[in-house]
């Protein structure tokens, strides 16, 4: 099933249904989606600072990280639901959506880029002017940034 | 009374350059409204560190006077990069955010949160060894961090909901 057969489905379900009659529910449901993205992105670039040598550097990074995961992974859970239940409100539209199909690939590439981190980068947080920690939080800085940008532009391009 | 006064001044920001700028290009909008997301980004991750520190629930093992002096700056120029987007956001359209009452209750939460955030540094001083920056919070600083990160989360609430509110009555069309 290709994700427009999915978003037909999707737009005939009940929850769809109740979220397109609701008043309410589209506004309350987006301040969650601001609150949780802005969570997730802030923690991370924490974290990304931190491998780039950039800010708290008196604190020790794999602390820092085991410190700073647990918000980043609570936000993103409620950013994933947040966000698909904004994406059952109109699903037709957003998967027809350029900046919307661009948004889920670079968010599939950050995951991808967190991945290595952890299997690869993560060993060499020991090594004093290791590269690989470095290049992890660059991409990851940049990745999240044009997220946020691909996901403002799907409002304007809908 | 005060809506004439808005009204006078949305109709001259509305003639300046500023405005035809703004309106002018598709990009500029959600560009802004991207970068007003990012430092949003960072002043509610570092208020989240901060607050949550003080209630005891992360970073336990640092003085709350160190995350005030590695987090609180970041706040502030954040705060003054959203001051200035959401500037240039309204110079975009000048009568969409001044007539709602909602985006004024924001302005006030805004003031609220800011207050309450850096009143810990009356309880927690400067300098990580500090003793002072070391001690334990006491169950008044707790109940303030909490009220505090609550507060912020209504900042972004109240913001969200000035795209779905109507005017007030005699507000221009």
């Amino acid at each position: 099933m290709s994700l427009q057969d999915f978003a037909f489905w999707l737009s005939e379900t009940r929850l769809a249904i109740a979220l397109t009659d609701s008043e309410w529910a589209f506004p309350a449901i987006e301040s969650l989606h601001v609150i949780a993205l802005t969570l997730v992105i802030g923690s991370i670039a924490i974290v990304d600072l931190r491998l780039l040598g950039l800010a708290s550097k008196q604190r020790d990074t794999g602390d820092l990280i085991a410190a700073i995961l647990p918000i980043t992974w609570l936000a993103f859970g409620v950013a994933a639901i947040s966000g698909l239940l904004l994406f059952t409100a109109n699903p037709v539209s957003y998967s027809e959506n350029f900046y919307f199909l661009g948004k889920l690939s670079l968010l599939a590439v950050a995951g991808a880029n967190m991945l290595l981190f952890h299997r690869f980068a993560h060993r060499q947080l020991a090594v004093p002017g290791a590269l690989a920690p470095k290049l992890s939080g660059g991409a990851s800085l940049t990745l999240w940034v044009t997220i946020v940008a691909f996901g403002r532009w799907i409002g304007f391009t809908l | 009374m005060i809506t004439d006064i808005l009204i006078a001044f949305t109709d001259w920001l509305g003639a300046t350059r500023l405005t035809a700028i703004v309106a002018g290009h598709f990009w500029i909008v959600p560009a802004l409204q991207t970068v007003h997301l990012l430092s949003i980004a960072v002043v509610l991750a570092g208020a989240v560190l901060i607050n949550l520190r003080i209630v005891g629930l992360v970073e336990r093992g640092q003085p709350v006077g160190a995350m005030l002096d590695r987090f609180l700056r970041p706040i502030a120029i954040g705060v003054a990069v959203l001051a200035l987007t959401g500037v240039l956001l309204i110079a975009g359209e000048p009568t969409r955010a001044l007539f709602r009452v909602v985006f004024w209750l924001k302005m006030a939460l805004i003031l609220a949160a800011v207050s309450l955030t850096w009143s810990h540094r009356i309880s927690f001083r400067a300098g990580r060894s500090s003793a002072a920056g070391a001690a334990a919070a006491t169950p008044l600083r707790k109940s303030i961090a909490i009220l505090a990160l609550l507060l912020w989360l209504a900042v972004i609430v109240a913001g969200r909901w000035i795209a779905y509110v109507e005017a007030w009555p005699g507000a221009p069309a």
